[in-house]
């Protein structure tokens, strides 16, 4: 039954559901509001969150541009190459992993070691390379144990290649890691810490233009941070492409006959070899199994090939046609991680191979130097052409003896006639007449003392004294006995075997001081006027011309046969006096003493003489004399370029 | 009051009496609306899955169906029934919660009880039972004692009881549900203001003591709630990426199955407590807004007809009913926003798990009960 009471309560109970209904009715607007708020007006901002949860942006590794010889040979490009690496989070056990990969692919166990050490060193994250470079067999065996080895993959990158291997190693140099004083410097930002830069050669000088520009590209990573897929937002930008001057036929047949030098080639695998090896442990480092040949020198010793360099220049562009240093080292090794044993064979050759001689190598110019004092008299006016000076096989300064390499002297010559027999006394006296000072401001004007500016790394400088620069490093006055040393290209003089062949270019050309250089270029670059008297030089190249077909000329056998012949000097440089001690053992030639204190065998020359069109130096180290050892080299060379370029 | 209407001209059709008419008093709207959240709770564990039925869709169709044949039992049973029986509904409840105390699993929590296979949460039931003996309780009241403080005892025991044994499961939130149903009840029953005013002073009161019994997973999870962003990694890991989720939804959403956070496993607990971020993540604003608004429309509709009954236990048990239906979403929601602290609330119909989907359908089924059952229909 409904009472009044009753009815009372009802309104009560329908009005307090409303309120509460009400209540929740706006608890839910305010949820909506929140979704509003959440969703549309911050929606933006939680889209960017959402973005950097999903996606890992990382960097495309541009394709590397390729590097050309003169001739379009490839000298540097890129092919396929799978790269093998291990992630130590995923991995587990670093080392056992490493243990069973070695079984399968070539890993030994310094690699093994120097692997471990990054994967400690490294956020366990971040993968580290194990081998850039396997092969498809070991790629194939790979795959089959994949199940056992959690944490290593196998990606397919591009590797640098080195088609012409040996031969242009110097030249193109190589490619390796960014380095952590890459990054240090500012001169590559760490999200390119993965790719490879060049080190050396025309590899470091053009590496801005090489590289390319990297893309970007979006991998979609869950929340373990595992890989789902990728997509590329910017495309990753080639690297140019640089050809250089050089010409690899030219290479070889200089590099061939540098490393044999006067000497006579013997197989490698020749059982006199093997057993010169066997008694001699150092030959055989000197011999590393890329070698071809032995050689067998004038007194039948077995021995390594010859090691210097050949330079050639073009007379009137500056274009470095060859660039000849040997020994050479394989840019390919570097491409990958250079295994222990590659590097300890290159590392434990006392001959260097990575030293690029004729950029960083550094010798007395000896006799060669003797045109830079010629034309500083010349010059100067303190001789002519007809001026004759005595030469009675020393000359003596203060309580000093300078002897002149001819024993009994030369008797009276003139400048040209001093160049051809390159005697040492009539430069003594032209030193001293001239001075050191007039001596060093030509010497700098044909390239002596301050690298030649060529775009390539590692020029040194060389070194042309002065009063000053002696005053100033050692602390001590200038002697007259130093000019007379400096007026043989001995004492301080320093030269790189490019320098001598840039200075012989410029003797060449007569007009320009000729630039060196290793990139082709469109136009015919102009260069500054070299301003040296006209007269003094016609007499300084009939000097050099006199050496290669005089009578009484140096290197009077090595002219070349065809056209108007080669214009040379000789200049052999000692390294260390025959002692006395020496003398009283009967040694007086110069093969018979230990390879070390042998003399340099340098020479310069210029081809065609009557219109030079290529310069040449030769340096063979220890090679004896200039003209036994380094000038057939030049002959080689230059009849080689004649018959093939002309 | 009928009589005095004039008499009908066209008398009705003899099919429309008995059965036809029944069907016609069913709460259709409020039905459809559960079939269709219902429905999208599969569409979206779905896409929970990646894009597959198991291991979840195809469950809750199921679990969809038996919640449904279970409705429709409990909505056979005469109304008064359940007024009649409710103390001795009130006493089992408490009864199993006591039970799971003891026998319960859950890593290290005493929240289920393994039946024939079947996980159960009894605090769920509880929620109901109390409801229903609040309900029973204020029905039998002499209006005029409801001024009455003593009234009160039997009512603080029917709940306090079951929330005690709640809380020592401990869970902190079905608790708070619990009490937020009950204290709904004992609102619309008529309660005076100045005991409101009392009850709500005590329990700001009671705050500081509460906090010092809650064990640390769960202060943490204030505590993160707070201040999510004091650990990233942590505690404040879920609300952060559940927030990213929906709002990198924006208007429309990212599209069905296209959910990164969640198909790239950053959003926890996706098919359960946080399917709503998932849904949001994958349809927006929009369809957030358009599943809010069928709750709120579920809601509405249920407290309309508990207004609508004359037998004050069927109006206090539906509103009940609606209210805990709005604690579900409410606490469900505002945890996933980021306005709650996260302490573990399925949304009903939506989230994977079986316990909330019985209770809504098992409320569905009093309410049903309720409306064909009503006696004095006016």
């Amino acid at each position: 039954m409904i009472t009044k009471r009753s009815r009372e309560y009802n309104a009560v109970l329908s009005r307090r559901s409303l309120i509460l209904g009400g209540i929740q009715g706006v608890l839910v607007s305010g949820l909506a509001a929140r979704l509003y708020y959440l969703q549309m007006i911050e929606g933006q901002q939680y889209s960017t969150l959402s973005d950097r949860n999903k996606y890992d942006f990382r960097l495309i590794t541009p394709s590397r541009g390729r590097i050309y010889d003169a001739g379009g040979r490839l000298l540097a490009g890129n092919a396929e190459a799978y790269q093998l690496s291990i992630i130590p989070d995923y991995a587990g056990d670093a080392e056992n992993i490493l243990r069973i990969l070695s079984e399968l692919i070539t890993l030994e166990e310094d690699d093994i070691t120097a692997i471990l050490e990054e994967v400690r060193s490294t956020p366990s994250f971040l993968p580290v390379l194990i081998r850039s470079d396997l092969t498809q067999r070991e790629v194939a065996r790979l795959v089959v144990r994949s199940p056992e080895l959690p944490g290593v993959s196998f990606e397919k990158t591009e590797k640098r290649i080195y088609p012409q291997g040996l031969l242009a190693g110097h030249v193109t140099g190589y490619v390796n890691r960014v380095t952590q004083s890459e990054i240090n410097s500012g001169a590559i930002t760490r999200e390119l810490a993965a790719i490879n830069t060049g080190k050396s050669g025309a590899e470091k000088a053009f590496e801005k233009n090489l590289r390319g520009e990297p893309g970007r590209e979006r991998i979609l990573v869950n929340a373990f941070g595992r890989p789902i897929r990728t997509a590329i937002d910017e495309e990753s930008l080639s690297g140019g492409d640089v050809r250089l001057t050089a010409n690899m036929d030219l290479q070889l047949a200089a590099l061939g006959a540098l490393k044999r030098g006067s000497n006579t080639p013997i197989p490698r695998g020749d059982k006199r070899v093997q057993r010169a090896i066997e008694r001699q442990p150092e030959l055989g480092l000197m011999l590393p199994e890329t070698e071809e040949f032995a050689y067998i020198d004038s007194k039948g010793r077995i021995v390594p090939p010859e090691s210097g360099s050949v330079v050639v220049v073009d007379v009137k562009t500056g274009a470095v046609r060859c660039l000849a240093s040997a020994p050479t080292f394989d840019p390919n090794l570097f491409s990958g991680r250079i295994s222990s044993s590659e590097w300890q064979l290159m590392i434990n050759n006392p001959r260097q191979p990575l030293l690029n001689r004729a950029l960083s190598g550094q010798y007395a110019p000896g006799s060669t130097f003797k045109m830079a004092v010629a034309l500083a008299a010349l010059e100067a006016g303190i001789i002519n052409e007809k001026t004759r000076f005595s030469c009675p096989g020393h000359k003596t300064v203060g309580n000093q003896d300078f002897h002149c390499w001819q024993e009994f002297g030369h008797g009276s010559v003139n400048i040209v006639e001093a160049i051809e027999q390159s005697c040492d006394v009539f430069f003594y006296e032209l030193g001293l007449k001239t001075g050191i000072t007039r001596i060093a401001e030509m010497a700098r004007r044909l390239s002596f003392g301050d690298v030649t500016g060529i775009n390539l790394p590692g020029e040194k400088n060389g070194l042309m004294p002065t009063k000053e620069w002696k005053k100033k490093k050692i602390g001590r006055v200038w002697t007259l006995g130093e000019t007379v040393n400096a007026s043989i290209g001995q004492g301080y003089v320093l030269s790189t075997p490019l320098q001598l062949a840039v200075m012989t270019a410029r003797l060449a050309s007569g007009q320009m001081r000729v630039m060196p250089r290793i990139t082709e270029t469109d136009y015919v670059p102009e260069f500054e006027p070299l301003d040296i008297n006209p007269y003094a030089l016609k007499v300084i190249r009939k000097g050099m011309r006199r050496v290669m077909n005089g009578d009484k000329g140096t290197a009077r056998r090595h002219d070349l046969t065809i056209g108007s012949g080669m214009a040379g000097k000789t200049g052999t440089v000692q390294v260390r006096a025959i002692s006395k001690a020496e003398r009283e053992q009967g040694v007086t030639d110069n093969a018979d003493r230990p390879w070390k204190f042998r003399d340099h065998a340098l020479f310069t020359g210029y081809a065609p003489y009557d219109d030079p069109r290529y310069a040449i130096s030769v340096v063979v180290e220890h090679g004896g004399s200039g003209s036994g050892a380094a000038a057939p080299v030049a002959r080689q060379v230059m009849s080689w370029l004649l018959e093939n370029e002309a | 009051m009928l009589s005095q209407r004039p008499p009908p001209t066209v008398y009705p059709d003899p099919i429309e009496t008995g059965f036809v008419q029944s069907l016609k008093r069913l709460p259709w709207v409020m039905l459809v609306i559960m079939m269709l959240l219902g429905g999208i709770g599969v569409l979206a564990l779905y896409s929970a899955a990646g894009g597959s039925w198991s291991p979840w869709s195809w469950k809750h169709l199921i679990r969809l169906a038996a919640g449904f044949v279970l409705m429709v039992m409990v909505a056979s049973v005469p109304i008064r029934f359940y007024q009649r029986f409710a103390f001795p509904g009130w006493l089992l409840a408490v009864l199993v919660l006591v039970l799971v105390e003891f026998i319960g699993s859950g890593s290290g929590v005493q929240r289920w009880i393994s039946v024939g296979g079947f996980n159960l949460q009894p605090s769920e039931p509880a929620k109901l039972a109390v409801i229903m003996l609040l309900a029973a309780w204020f029905n039998d009241m002499n209006p005029d004692m409801i001024r009455y403080l003593r009234s009160y005892v039997p009512v603080l025991a029917i709940v306090l009881i079951p929330f005690g044994l709640v809380l020592a499961q401990p869970d902190l939130g079905t608790a708070i549900m619990l009490l937020g149903a009950a204290a709904a009840v004992v609102f619309i029953a008529g309660i005076p203001s100045w005991m409101i005013g009392v009850v709500i002073a005590s329990i700001l009161l009671a705050v500081p003591v509460i906090w010092a019994q809650l064990y640390q997973y769960q202060k943490d999870r204030i505590l993160v709630f707070l201040n999510p962003g004091a650990d990233q990694l942590g505690a404040g890991y879920q609300i952060i990426q559940s927030k990213i989720a929906l709002g990198s939804g924006g208007f429309l959403g990212k599209g069905y199955l296209q959910g990164s956070q969640s198909r790239l496993n950053y959003l926890p607990e996706k098919q359960t407590d946080f399917v709503f971020t998932m849904i949001g993540e994958e349809f927006g604003f929009l369809g957030c807004s358009f599943i809010i608004g069928l709750y709120a429309l579920l809601i509405f509709q249920m407290i309309r007809t508990g207004l609508s009954l004359s037998l004050n236990f069927s109006r206090m048990v539906v509103i009940g009913v609606a209210t805990m239906l709005f604690f579900y979403v409410f606490v469900n929601v505002g945890m996933v926003t980021g306005v709650l602290p996260v302490v573990g609330a399925p949304l009903p119909l939506i989230s994977y798990g079986g316990t909330a989907l019985m209770t809504v359908f098992i409320g569905m089924g009093l309410i049903i009960s309720a409306i064909m059952h009503d006696e004095g229909r006016r």
